[in-house]
């Protein structure tokens, strides 16, 4: 569904955060991309994205090469990004937040269906409520739900447990895992949270340096702390 | 009290002529980031239409439908052809539309000479209000501002496209990853705000001297009613507005037009240091 082939890319052009890197992500798989603080996790997404200069490389999504698109046409292509801080629009209701996520997209009515009311019920209650005026979990789940309600084939999240309580990120990891099985949905997951990626996750990728360095079975993560303490500990 | 009723409704008139002018410039600072300086003189060649299609015969009416539209395509061609290039720079734009500015002030002396032109009034009746006898045309004006004050209020926050515009304001790269494509909002804002000042420079003509000066009198007063009310807030364009119309009406009246400058530039001077971030608090 997704390749990415020797992918370069930074903030600018004297230095690339991304030095080369290959990824292939299949259809119905959840992909979690784990590494250090500056290692280029948050850059890979927002390169996928269309937000950065390719300095080289391809990526290719289903069958569109997208090097090069803008962002909203990546997004029409079927793509949603959920980005770190979520970045809600906090002066709107969470309607309004909801319908952003379609007005962009010329197929899809303009109102909020009802699965994703059934998945986020917390956004049913709130839905005149100002955005901002809400909890990081009630947050994050608008974020989640406003990347969803374009119907995306691919979503990517960077880091959905960041400022989160522990509790709340247990129901995020099952309702996303419920979402992801009902849809078909295919997952980019951003994460340090160990809990999340073990519940959610088929495979984990380890990035150092701009580059993918190695790969493992959530399985083998329980089993084998050294492969953590060896790409997560500073 | 007749005075009191006609200072009170030209205050009016002429901050509602001013609104048009203010929601234009702030939409597309807001939107795009861009300080439009030629902002002016699209309200210039708004009456410069009137006085156009007047001259072939066409009158004030067909002018004033024709302003917006004309004014829509020229803010839609500038945009393309100019602004597009330079607005991630911020001070380049700046550069960039007072070159315009310069551009079109000197292109309008070149066709009609740098003389003042006459509109013809389309209403010279006068009616009475409340004891004061009072010009229909400013009445005909101050409807007309506030029914397109208010269409564009309603456009903004009561339909999608106003919604759409809204989340590029408040956060353009997100706005852009939700599929909205910022481009044709760029474009279409750019021309709105074009035709809103084309609409205002059309429906003061008649009051005004038609000059190729006439573009800089509003373009000061709405910059400062921005800074007054705040940047990036349509209902501090209210505030900001009357603030600035009002003032400046009431000394001029009873003092000199020199002596109402200096108290608007100081009275706004004194709200922007209690206020920086305008009398609205600068909320998006």
């Amino acid at each position: 569904m997704l390749t990415v082939e020797g992918l370069r890319a930074g903030y600018q052009a004297s230095s690339e955060v991304l030095r080369g890197l290959d990824l292939t992500i299949a259809e119905g798989e959840t992909v979690a991309l784990m590494g250090r603080n500056g290692m280029g996790k948050s850059t890979l997404l927002r390169a996928i994205m269309g937000h950065l200069r390719i300095a080289a490389g391809r990526i290719r999504f289903r069958e569109h090469e997208i090097v090069g698109r803008r962002p909203f046409e990546i997004s029409n292509l079927g793509i949603a990004y959920v980005p770190q801080g979520r970045e809600i629009f906090a002066d709107f209701t969470v309607e309004e937040n909801l319908i952003l996520g379609v007005l962009g997209k010329p197929a899809l009515p303009a109102r909020v269906p009802a699965r994703i009311y059934a998945w986020f019920p917390v956004l049913a209650e709130r839905r005149r409520q100002k955005a901002g005026t809400m909890s990081g979990g009630e947050q994050q789940q608008l974020a989640i739900a406003r990347a969803l309600i374009g119907r995306p084939r691919l979503l990517l999240l960077d880091e959905p447990s960041e400022g989160i309580q522990p509790s709340i990120v247990q129901d995020l990891a099952v309702t996303l895992g419920r979402i992801a099985g009902e849809e078909r949905l295919t997952m980019l997951l951003v994460e340090q949270n160990l809990d999340l990626v073990l519940r959610l996750a088929g495979r984990c990728l380890f990035i150092e340096n701009g580059r993918l360095v190695d790969a493992a079975e959530p399985a083998r993560l329980r089993a084998d702390p050294a492969l953590l303490q060896r790409y997560l500990s500073v | 009290m007749e005075t009191a009723v006609i200072i009170g409704l030209d205050a009016l008139s002429f901050m509602l002529a001013l609104l048009l002018v203010a929601l234009g410039l702030i939409i597309i600072f807001g939107l795009m980031n861009v300080i439009n300086m030629a902002h002016g003189e699209f309200f210039l060649l708004g009456a410069y239409t009137v006085v156009l299609v007047q001259n072939a015969g066409g009158g004030f009416w067909l002018g004033l439908m024709a302003a917006p539209i004309v004014l829509a395509a020229i803010g839609l061609a500038l945009e393309e052809l100019v602004v597009r290039h330079v607005y991630h720079r911020f001070i380049d734009t700046i550069l960039a539309t007072w070159g315009l500015s310069l551009a079109i002030k000197q292109a309008v002396i070149v066709v009609f000479g740098p003389t003042a032109q006459q509109v013809q009034n389309p209403l010279p009746s006068q009616v009475l209000i409340l004891g004061a006898v009072y010009p229909s045309h400013r009445l005909f004006i101050m409807a007309v501002a506030i029914a397109v004050a208010a269409g564009t209020f309603l456009l903004f926050y009561r339909t999608r496209l106003g919604l759409a515009a809204r989340g590029v304001i408040a956060n353009r790269a997100m706005a852009a990853s939700l599929g909205i494509d910022t481009r044709r909002m760029d474009r279409a804002t750019f021309a709105f705000g074009a035709a809103l000042a084309g609409l205002a420079g059309a429906v003061m003509a008649p009051l005004m001297s038609v000059d190729p000066q006439m573009g800089v009198g509003f373009l000061v007063p709405a910059f400062l009613s921005i800074l007054v009310g705040g940047a990036g807030s349509l209902p501090g364009a209210l505030l900001g507005t009357s603030v600035i119309a009002g003032s400046s009406t009431v000394v001029a009246s009873i003092w000199t037009q020199v002596v109402a400058q200096i108290a608007v530039f100081s009275l706004a001077i004194v709200i922007i240091r209690m206020f920086p971030r305008g009398l609205a608090g600068g909320r998006r």
